[in-house]
């Protein structure tokens, strides 16, 4: 709400500063100082805080404690602009005066503030679907990558995930919550930029000049098929009628990572793994020769982290057969400071005909990686061009180019975080006893020395708009939006070399080879609509729109690979010999294809209000799309909205001064979604590959083909309802303001993973519209702001949402565990009742024996101390999990449940003297997790090679009073052991994810202007600000809240190991010239 | 007024933006290919039927291969014991298992695709070509079938692509009793026998080729004739007492196709021995000369480099074999494996104990030269000239021909680190094999390997021959003698089989071979050699797991459990180990203790171990159980008893239970 007060403030500078500029200078005038006190209207005490604005510049002046100001004017034409939040601006012309005193009244109508909504905007009073809406100063200052990492948190109902710290990892976003579980299609919202389609993590943040989210369907339905689960709508920085502005900041940053696992040290690892081997009956891994070694080399008696391989005495041994170093991989591959850099420069002005914009940024950014770097850079440059041609057309065109440039090691990928700490054992050295780095293996020497991947990738938007005005009140607007993207990637992997005892170089990864991909998008939208406004009798105002959009996209890709880097410092196509490292010919890899989609959509709005108070919109839409056959592929959507804005009724007059808003509001709307993961859903195709066959015939990789699964042809659209109701209150002259929305949102007819049936059919079922959810949650936002009559100004902005998913409809007939089963929710965790570590033998011996049918024989067996006893939750005498059906689940119940739940922030801001401060909070309040990876158990069930040593898996069962480690009975962790028994889901293991973090704390300073002004510069501001500070959780401390769903699958879940986020610290500067 | 005009001129534009003809929506997939216009072409087909050969097993990367497979038998142990052998813990799976249909869908839609439109004459390219790759597809069905029908038994016969149709699929799910499925296997082998070429097309042996087909039928033919024969009278084979197949109705009037069981198996036995007795005839043995290079001054032994050579298609019994490249990425680790501890896969002392003396009399029997096992080198003196040739002994020679290009070799066969129990370093149970090792060490890049990989060769068929001649007609015609001879001539052993019968004493070879019981009793020592043969001649090639199954030799462990043991620790190679602390009755043993035995027990080391007491057996253990969710949901309203589909005999209808 606070940064929609902005925007109004915004609103009325810009219409008071430039509306009647002529453009003239008054350079030759005389200069003259006006002096004066501003007082409020109702008790006449001074006014501190008030800005005082030259009307037509950016210099100004602000009241002091005793409501006195004192500016400059260029001539005694000028006029000044007073104005505070909540009160009636004013505009007093100088005239020539010297004293000019104030007094400043509350403002009843200042809720002409207006947002973007669809191909228009809206005034927000008298909206009626739910749209929020952000201003540029979301985007000030923050020191991360792009602007959805920017959005995180801000805007109710926007859910904002970012599950990975890695220059390439893009943040997933999805507007309340749950939006389709439909195999085979998406639903994240429909991102434009100015009107098109675009990229949100692909723009200059700081040409935004507002975003509004349209949450319901009766926002978005205008925009169509595209737009079923909600629309950001970005609007970027236009020219301004005055003379030319220019705005120059930038940033300097310094990252390191955060919530890194540690690892165990050497020994300790070894004995863990040990036990682990001993304990599932096997003999230790680490014998008594090498576990003295390990504890040698971390006394420092010997310093050889590995000895020469007894069977091959040349070379040194394998390091997992015979290490002894210690390290900790984590902190060997991730640096501990990174530096980054962004600069950014924008210039608007114009005359009356035409206004500019032009901006450009620079956006250097490093990764965490040590050996070898990941960065990346971006350019943007912005050029807007608003023409009035005649008064009744105007051209407007713009022109946005963004190159983005990364680079990381060939071998920096998502198996490097997989294998980090369950290859990564701690005895494996990073150098060898001569000091060059040693894989044996471990991925440092293939990070630095195994070649780059390099992408570069461009967009290039240009958007022309024509706005004819034939009449008052009608206009029609032709919107040609064109967008090239142009990708290239190249990598190349390279021959790696460990060296042998003597310190010789031999070839350790032999194989190389260089990939080059490029890949075209071209996309092509028009829209044409024509809008006519009209109000009958002062009372009843109308709108109409009527229009048609349609979008092309048309996509090819090449790439092509061939062997044998001939020259490693320059590793391109043309210097590859096609020969592998024996000498044989290798045919080089091809590949390229031509894809298309287009859809195509007629639209149509009315608005009616009587008197501001009674408000209701209807939408109307006939879309069609590429992807689904003829007679399946148009399609109706509806929308209704209406409100009520009870403050403008009569009888609310007495209370009005109060409450100047209080407004019920309520939509309706169906849209379908079209985003099918495939392109082509309802067309069978021929799984065929050219030379990729593992079979070799003739000494050659044959083509390949297999069966084509099956596909209906029927399919058609999914379908999306949503019901919105929302109350919108502002009391005591707009500074606290409060806005509700409770909603449901039914996703129908989703193309369902198809019913399961029996597998004689022997292929996948085919996906068919066959599956329901239901969707509800609110979001309450409260804003107050308020600046005390010293001078003060604060203000807290708290956000909270909510949502939850149901599945009212799907194919399980037999209730199964293992999908969704219709009136259920989304993310739930299935799992035992833990009772406890058996402390002794006896104590599992007796509760087993309590269990007289089978006791803990399901999930395994020579149970023992230090393993969990399971509780009997049907009392029947064993633990087991039934017919892993929800009738039958046995001893399994819901323990808990995965979904986000109360993602909140809350922003505190404060300002005083021209310092400025603020700080935002995020987090979730509610959500469990079960992690069952690698990662959290250490000693898996998948066996040795897919355990990890982690600190925290130090806290594990030991009932030997005389261990190494020694005696550990309250235990957080069962024995260790290579199986799953102990690995069951269960209430004990349960995480609790919920967090808050202190995403973003910055501190300002403005010098004041009049000392600025004088060197010609109408703002400086200097600034620190820091990302992600602070963050308090009850979570393990292996993983990080925000990445605990990230990371590489293991058996069909994240394994919360990923690349880790940053806590950035930055400083830097904005002027304004 | 101006403004209209210009309005007039400008709203026809706009209506011809707005005018969006249904052919813009239209976008079919510009960049593959539907399947109404694949497999019309030869080289299509060739495309089709050779992805098919994944379903074979061969090497593969951190594994030893097909010579690993034998693993977790009489034979072979891994690091680890497995499960199957601990009645209660193989568990009824709550879904997947070997009841899926997806390979056979596969090969039903190219012969339902194909076969008709080869039949009109549609198919364009070389005749002989089309009519291999339809044959290869033949050849897969019965191959995948013959799989279904070790693994599960009775199972349904799908001819053709079914429809998404539930009431159909579960009518379509009744199984067919085991003797009808094989009659369909064999069916279509005798259809890939007759389409495909008598060699493989390519010249390489990398194809299938009527020979493999007709070893295959003898395999199959023999198989299930060996175990209706061992299994009759059990729930075990159709109409058997207490057949679960009886329950429903779909299988009441089952009647074996030969008449009863008794023919059937002769039929089957008849089949196996006509098919074998072609692929026998033709494929002369390669050639053993004796020697086992330990220099490159040694002549090659092609016998020996048949197992691990880089091209495989120069040797003469070889019938198929998969083709591995380095520079193509298809390469597999078996070489390395073989270097050191045959990824911690040891023979056992049961399998090395069965090779016979040089004099083919067994080494316990009077005067057989048997100079004990004190040391793996006595070991070796004077045995079967296999054994001699493949047990690894330390101290010998791994790589010959060295080179750069791999690191992960071991030049000298070390002491077995029995202690490590890392598969990649240690020795399960102290004897290791040679068979797959390559001299090369080029070979020996970690993941490396690009050795072939043997499918099959003709010796099995010389095996089939001889056994099944003996369980068809109680002795041993003049071709099956023959086979025999020449088989043991190979090994260097003495060809007079008749004198190893008559030397070999079954209470003894029963201590150390499951082949020498079925159904729990001790067998007659010809048909007992005939095994014996069998099992010396195919060690570590994957098929004793199949041949225990047939002979049904397991029972006996129900009774008295099965201890595996490797070579002898606790005699004076524990001189080996001085420094290496050796562990016994502890906890954190590291080797079995003498005082359970002198030889290593792998599995028996600190008592945690689930066949701490020994291999045992179920029962029901001889197939696998059938997942749960198949019946689910072939049930009306999760009533298992609707389900058409019924249980293997001993196995509970209820997930995560053993058998009884």
């Amino acid at each position: 709400m606070r940064t929609c007060m902005l925007i109004l403030f915004g609103w009325l500078a810009c219409n008071g500063i430039y509306a009647n500029d002529t453009g003239n200078s008054n350079d030759s005038s005389l200069q003259l100082t006006v002096k004066g006190q501003v007082v409020s209207e109702i008790d006449k005490l001074p006014w501190a805080g008030v800005t005082v604005l030259i009307k037509g510049t950016n210099n100004g002046a602000v009241t002091d404690f005793d409501g006195n100001y004192e500016i400059e004017v260029s001539g005694p034409d000028a006029i000044l602009v007073f104005s505070y939040v909540g009160y009636k601006t004013q505009e007093i012309p100088v005239m020539g005066q010297n004293i000019i005193n104030v007094s400043l009244e509350e403002d009843q109508g200042f809720l002409d503030e207006v947002v973007v909504v669809g191909f228009g905007t809206q005034k927000k009073i008298n909206l009626t679907g739910a749209v929020t809406m952000v201003d540029a100063e979301t985007f000030e200052s923050r020191p991360v990558q792009n602007a959805a990492q920017m959005l995180q948190g801000v805007v109710g109902g926007l859910n904002i995930t970012q599950s990975a710290g890695s220059l390439e990892d893009r943040p997933s976003i999805n507007i309340r919550g749950v939006t389709t579980i439909g195999s085979g299609s998406t639903g994240s919202p429909l991102v434009l930029i100015d009107g098109m389609q675009g990229d949100l993590n692909a723009i200059n943040p700081q040409d935004i000049e507002s975003v509004s989210v349209l949450k319901d369907v009766a926002a978005a339905s205008i925009y169509g098929s595209r737009a079923a689960f909600g629309v950001i709508l970005i609007t970027t920085k236009t020219g301004k009628t005055g003379a030319p502005s220019v705005t120059y900041s930038n940033s300097f940053r310094s990252a390191s990572p955060i919530n890194v696992p540690n690892m165990m040290d050497s020994y300790t690892f070894a004995t863990f793994f040990n036990d682990a081997n001993v304990n599932g009956g096997n003999s230790p891994f680490f014998n008594e020769a090498r576990l003295n070694r390990i504890r040698d080399y971390q006394d420092g008696t010997i310093t050889e982290s590995i000895i020469a391989n007894p069977n091959n005495p040349d070379r040194w041994a394998d390091g997992y057969g015979e290490g002894n170093a210690n390290v900790d991989w984590y902190d060997a591959l991730y640096r501990d400071q990174s530096f980054s850099q962004e600069h950014n420069f924008s210039l608007r002005g114009g005359s009356d005909a035409i206004t500019y914009y032009v901006s450009g940024n620079y956006l250097d950014q490093d990764g965490l990686m040590q050996f070898n770097r990941d960065e990346f850079n971006r350019y943007t440059t912005t050029v807007k061009i608003n023409a009035t041609i005649t008064d009744w057309l105007s051209l407007n065109v713009s022109n946005r180019f963004i190159r983005e440039d990364f680079g990381r090691p060939s071998q920096l990928s998502g198996g490097l975080y997989q294998n980090l700490a369950r290859q990564g054992w701690p005895v494996l050295p990073l150098y060898d006893p001569n000091g060059n780095l040693y894989s044996s293996p471990s991925p440092a020497l293939g990070i630095r020395d195994g070649g780059r991947d390099k992408s570069q990738k461009d967009w290039l938007y240009q958007q022309a708009q024509v706005v004819i005005t034939p009449l008052d009140g009608w206009e029609i607007f032709g919107e040609f939006n064109y967008r090239t993207r142009n990708d290239f990637r190249h990598w190349d992997t390279l021959q790696t070399f460990n060296h042998d005892v003597d310190g010789n170089p031999y070839v350790y990864n032999r194989g190389s080879h260089v990939h080059e991909e490029a890949f075209r998008e071209n996309y092509f939208n028009t829209n044409i609509y024509t809008k006519y406004n009209m109000t009958l009798n002062e009372d009843h105002n109308f709108g109409f729109m009527l229009g048609f959009q349609s979008e092309l996209n048309k996509y090819r890709n090449l790439s092509a690979q061939r062997e044998g880097v001939m020259v490693p410092s320059s590793p391109v196509l043309n210097t590859t010999s096609g020969v592998d490292s024996n000498g044989e010919i290798v045919a080089p890899s091809v590949s390229g294809e031509y894809q298309n989609w287009a859809t195509a959509g007629y639209f149509s709005r009315l608005n009616y209000n009587y008197k501001e108070r009674y408000l209701f919109e209807a939408n109307l839409r006939y879309d069609g799309t590429s992807r689904f056959r003829s007679d399946k592929r148009w399609q109706w959507f509806p929308s209704l909205s209406a409100g009520w804005n009870i403050a403008k009724e009569p009888f609310w007059e007495s209370i009005s001064n109060d409450i100047h808003m209080l407004k019920i509001r309520g939509s309706w709307g169906e849209l379908g979604n079209q985003n099918t993961s495939n392109w082509y859903p309802t067309y069978v195709t021929m799984p065929v590959g050219t030379a990729n066959g593992n079979w070799l015939v003739n000494g050659t990789r044959p083509n390949t083909s297999n069966a084509p699964g099956l596909v209906s042809q029927s399919l058609t659209w999914e379908r999306v309802q949503s019901w919105d109701v929302g109350l919108d209150i502002s009391v005591f002259g707009n500074r606290l303001s409060s806005s509700f929305d409770y909603f449901t949102r039914y996703t129908s007819d989703m193309v369902g993973p198809a019913p399961e049936l029996p597998v004689i059919l022997g292929t996948d079922v085919p996906n068919a519209n066959n599956t329901d959810l239901k969707t509800y949650g609110f979001e309450v936002s409260l804003s107050w702001k308020d600046r005390l009559k010293n001078g003060f100004g604060y203000g807290i902005d708290i956000m909270l949402s909510d949502s939850q998913s149901e599945i009212t409809r799907y194919p399980n007939p037999t209730n199964s565990l293992d999908t969704y089963r219709e009136n259920n929710k989304i993310g739930q965790i299935w799992g035992y009742e833990t009772k406890g570590i058996a402390q002794s033998d006896a104590q599992m011996e007796e509760y087993l024996s309590s269990l007289a049918n089978g006791g803990q024989n399901a999930l395994g067996s020579q149970w023992a101390a230090g393993d969990i006893m399971y509780t009997d939750l049907n009392n029947d005498g064993k633990i087991d999990s039934g017919s892993w059906t929800q009738d039958d689940p046995g001893d399994r119940r819901v323990i808990g449940n995965n979904t986000a739940r109360f993602p909140f922030s809350a922003t505190l801001s404060a300002d005083w003297k021209g310092f400025d401060m603020r700080a935002f909070f995020q987090g979730v309040m509610k959500r469990d997790y079960y992690q069952g990876s690698s990662y959290f158990w250490g000693a898996y069930s998948w066996g040795m090679w897919w355990s990890t040593g982690l600190k925290e898996h130090e806290d594990y069962f030991r009932a030997d009073a005389d261990h190494a480690l020694g005696q550990n009975l309250d235990s957080y962790y069962p024995r260790p052991l290579f199986n799953g028994k102990n690995q069951q889901a269960q209430t004990r293991y349960l995480q609790d994810a919920s967090y808050v973090r202190l995403k973003n704390l910055q501190i300002g300073y403005t010098l004041p202007i009049e000392f600025t002004e004088k060197i010609g510069i109408s703002k400086l501001r200097f600034y620190l600000a820091g990302e992600n500070l602070w963050t308090s959780t009850n979570l393990s401390g292996i993983f990080d809240p925000e990445t605990i769903g990230g990371g590489t699958n293991e058996g069909g879940s994240p394994n919360g190991n990923a690349y880790p986020l940053s806590r950035t610290i930055s400083t830097g500067l904005n002027v304004n010239f | 007024m101006m403004k209209y005009y210009k309005l007039i001129l400008i709203l026809p534009f706009l209506g011809l933006l707005v005018s969006c003809s249904d052919d813009f929506l239209d976008r079919p997939p510009q960049s593959n290919i539907i399947p109404e216009e694949y497999l019309w072409e030869e080289s299509e087909l060739a495309a089709y039927s050779i992805e098919q050969y994944s379903l074979f097993p061969s090497h593969g990367q951190w594994s030893f291969g097909t010579f690993g497979i034998d693993a977790h038998t009489d034979n072979m142990a891994a690091m680890w014991s497995d499960d199957k052998y601990v009645p209660g813990q193989w568990k009824v799976p709550q879904s997947g298992g070997s009841w899926s249909f997806d390979n056979i869908y596969n090969i039903n839609y190219f012969l339902n695709t194909v076969v008709p439109r080869w039949e009109n004459n549609e198919i364009s390219g070389n005749q002989s070509g089309i009519e291999h790759s339809i044959g290869e597809m033949y050849f897969f069905r019965g191959w995948e079938y013959f799989n279904k029908v070790q693994a599960l038994g009775d199972f349904p016969i799908v001819k053709t692509i079914l429809r998404d149709d539930e009431p159909e699929l579960t009518d379509a799910s009744e199984r067919n009793p085991r003797s009808e499925v094989v009659r369909f296997i064999i069916s279509d082998l005798d259809s890939a026998a007759t389409l495909m070429s008598n060699t493989s097309p390519d010249g390489n042996k990398n194809r299938l080729a009527r020979s493999s087909a007709l070893l295959v039928k003898s395999r199959v033919a023999l198989y299930e004739a060996t175990w209706l024969k061992n299994f009759k009278n059990t729930a075990f084979v159709p109409n058997g007492p207490g057949w679960p197949g009886k329950e429903k109705d779909y299988n009441q009037n089952f009647q074996y196709e030969a008449g009863s069981i008794d023919a059937e198996i002769d039929w089957l036995l008849g089949q196996a021995m006509e098919a074998a007795m072609e692929v026998a005839d033709a494929f002369p043995l390669t050639p053993n000369n004796g020697v086992l290079q330990q220099s490159i001054s040694d002549q090659d032994n092609p016998y020996f480099n048949m197992f691990s050579d880089i091209d495989m298609s120069g040797y003469d019994e070889v019938l198929l074999w998969r083709d591995y490249d380095q520079g193509m990425g298809i390469t597999h680790n078996v070489p390395v494996y073989a270097q050191l501890g045959n990824d911690g896969i040891g023979l056992t002392k049961g399998l090395v104990e069965s090779f016979l003396m040089e004099n083919g009399l067994p080494i316990y029997a009077a005067n057989s030269g048997y100079e004990g096992d004190d040391y793996i080198s006595d070991v070796r003196k004077n045995r079967d000239g296999r054994l001699w040739l493949f047990l690894k002994e330390p101290g010998q020679k791994n790589i010959l021909y060295e080179s750069d290009l791999g690191d992960h070799g071991t030049a000298i066969e070390p002491i077995p680190d029995i202690t490590n129990s890392s598969a990649e370093q240690g020795y399960s149970t102290g004897y290791t094999i040679r068979k797959g090792l390559n001299y090369d060490e080029a070979q020996t890049g970690n993941g490396q390997g690009s050795t072939g990989s043997i499918i099959f060769r003709g010796t099995e068929a010389y095996l089939n021959y001889i056994e099944a001649c003996y369980e068809k007609n109680g002795s041993l015609d003049g071709k099956a003698g023959q086979y025999w001879r020449d088989i043991r001539n190979r090994a260097n052993v003495n060809p007079d089989y008749q004198a190893t019968i008559a030397a070999t004493n079954m209470q003894i070879e029963a201590q150390g071979d499951w082949g020498a019981y079925s159904a729990g009793q001790i067998i007659d020592p010809f048909l007992y050699n005939i095994r014996r043969e069998r099992r010396n001649e195919l060690m570590a090639e994957g098929l004793r797991e199949m041949d225990l199954k047939r002979w049904r030799s397991m029972d006996q462990l129900i009774a008295e459990p099965y201890h595996i043991e490797g070579f002898k620790i606790w005699g004076p190679m524990q001189e080996w180990y001085e420094n290496e602390n050796l562990v016994y009755d502890s906890g954190s043993a590291n080797v079995s203790s003498p005082n359970r035995s002198s030889y290593l027990r792998p599995y028996e080391k600190t008592g945690n171990e689930l066949v701490y007491d020994g291999y045992s057996w179920a029962m029901a253990h001889y197939l696998q159980p059938i997942a749960m969710q198949h019946f689910l949901i072939t049930s009306q309203n999760n009533d298992v008893n609707t389900s058409p589909i019924y249980q293997n005999p001993g196995w509970p209808t209820a997930a995560n239970q053993g058998a009884e």
